[in-house]
């Protein structure tokens, strides 16, 4: 196999499924930092997601992209309504209990997903879409978008938590709880903040796996220890990190197919996420030890 | 001067168990006040009762003319009492001036003469104002943390053992710039565990026991104190 083909049909494909498990970890880190749970509804909200852009696109017959950001308010809303619902009333008690409502959460917001669109699978657009051809490179154009808008909504992020006054509130929530609450930075509405970005990308992280492959009532849930694994891997609490940890996970699957059978390919992030809890917990970016 | 802090016969603690018990001191307006006593005397529940941390269950707290037993921390900072804790006082993972910011997080509009003011009492702190805070050494720390609280303008700032596992000379360094900061208007209570150097640096001195006043005068008079020499130096 020539270079060309590593790269057009691993390398590639690699990075635009990096970008999306990017997505969802670094929601999935900023949870982890600030509230201090790991929080499993998190692919499950991505179907969500997903599948808001699709009652759109089928709705009104926009493409996906149009419907993104539709995707996006909706997803944040919900979010920021289970934590009213639910997690609030469990902030004071161990954080298992927490994690493991969250996996309720999960199933339910699958149960709502395969109630209103059913278990079958569904694309945003049918027919093939065909790469172009770049010096040699296959690449499609959704793939050159997926990429981009995870560094668009990550570089805005990432202003925000380091430029403004609610983004370094957040990060001074996630370094020192118990000094912010000294200070005087209220709580209640980092973590309304914090559901809303998490929820946010969540929902670009399904619609951009819709885009790319299709949607599904689990696709979601599937997705969820690649996202755990990145961010991880990146270092709990370091949003670059969890970027760094999506791509480098995303790329692994793929290439994994090139020594391993494919049916593996998932077990790849298991096998990441295990090396780096035994071998270096702080991840890549040293975040914080849970 | 007039009394400008007065706890009146407190009691309470953590839990159902009173740490405290009918504990009473009273901080006068550009006084540093210092609380001493052995391990586990209440030094800090004191400070922390303050600071409204505690369960209350009998005596009050009453600061600049408001009875604030009871109140949030929160409200108390917006009062005018900032606290700097003994340990995980500050966000290491934020540069110096972002520490500031967040202290003063509760104030309005232009910060730039509270940063002024900090700054000229910690002029290291200006040169290095970008630097992560967790890479300073202990003694820098300490400026950050005592920075951070005075972004509010308090009147009263409390200090739990801010010497602590620092090298005598940056101890030195706290007590001097806790004096300058005292200059600046703002009442000190602390509390410490290196007595001697304590006691001969503050205006007055409190000493508990078993969470209960033992005695009280100014630092010198603490000193001279047989008793007291003997509670600390082992006789």
């Amino acid at each position: 196999m020539g270079f060309l083909e590593l790269v057009n049909f691993y390398i590639i494909p690699g990075i635009v499924l990096g970008s999306i498990y990017a997505l969802g970890a670094v929601g999935i880190t900023l949870i982890f930092a600030i509230l201090r749970y790991a929080h499993l509804a998190h692919g499950d909200l991505a179907t969500l997601g997903a599948f808001v852009a699709f009652a759109v696109v089928t709705g009104i017959g926009v493409s996906p992209y149009a419907a993104l950001p539709v995707a996006i308010v909706a997803t944040a809303l919900v979010a920021v309504g289970i934590d009213k619902v639910f997690y609030e009333h469990l902030r004071e008690r161990p954080k298992i209990i927490t994690v493991i409502a969250s996996l309720g959460i999960a199933l339910m917001v699958r149960a709502v997903v395969q109630v209103i669109w059913g278990v079958d699978s569904e694309s945003y657009v049918r027919g093939i879409s065909r790469p172009d051809v770049y010096f040699g490179l296959r690449i499609r154009d959704r793939e050159i978008y997926t990429v981009l808008a995870m560094l668009a909504l990550v570089g805005a992020l990432y202003v925000f938590l380091s430029r403004s006054k609610w983004g370094k509130a957040m990060r001074a929530m996630s370094d020192n709880p118990n000094l912010a609450l000294l200070s005087g930075i209220d709580n209640k509405t980092v973590i309304v903040l914090t559901w809303v970005i998490a929820g946010g990308l969540c929902a670009a992280a399904g619609v951009f796996l819709g885009i790319n492959t299709e949607l599904k009532s689990m696709m979601g849930w599937q997705m969820l220890l690649p996202m755990f694994a990145a961010a991880i891997l990146g270092g709990v609490g370091r949003v670059e990190g969890a970027v760094l940890g999506g791509l480098i996970v995303g790329l692994a699957e793929e290439l994994s197919v090139l020594i391993l059978p494919s049916e593996y390919k998932a077990a790849t992030a298991f096998v990441i996420l295990l090396f780096m809890l035994l071998v270096r917990p702080t991840g890549i970016l040293r975040g914080k030890v849970l | 001067m007039s009394t400008l802090l007065s706890m009146e016969d407190l009691t309470g603690g953590y839990g159902e168990a009173d740490i405290l018990r009918s504990v009473s001191l009273h901080v006068d307006d550009r006084e540093i006040v210092v609380i001493v006593g052995p391990n586990g005397a209440g030094k800090s529940t004191a400070m922390k009762a303050v600071f409204g941390l505690l369960k209350v269950r009998g005596g009050r707290t009453v600061f600049d003319g408001d009875d604030i037993t009871g109140w949030s921390p929160n409200k108390i900072v917006q009062r005018g009492i900032c606290y700097v804790p003994q340990v995980d006082n500050i966000f290491r993972e934020m540069s110096i001036q972002e520490n500031l910011e967040m202290g003063a997080f509760l104030k309005k509009g232009d910060l730039s003469a509270a940063y002024d003011r900090v700054y000229e009492l910690f002029p290291d702190l200006k040169e290095r104002r970008r630097t992560l805070a967790g890479s300073l050494s202990g003694g820098q720390r300490q400026m950050v943390a005592m920075g951070r609280a005075l972004m509010l303008d308090p009147k009263l700032l409390l200090l739990d053992e801010p010497t602590a596992g620092l090298s005598p000379r940056y101890m030195e360094q706290i007590f001097q710039i806790s004096r300058d900061v005292r200059d600046t208007g703002v009442a000190i209570l602390l509390v410490e565990q290196h007595a001697k150097q304590a006691l001969a640096f503050a205006d007055r001195g409190y000493v508990l026991a078993a969470g209960q006043n033992r005695h009280e005068g100014t630092g010198a008079d603490l000193l001279a104190n047989r008793e007291i020499a003997e509670m600390f130096l082992g006789g």
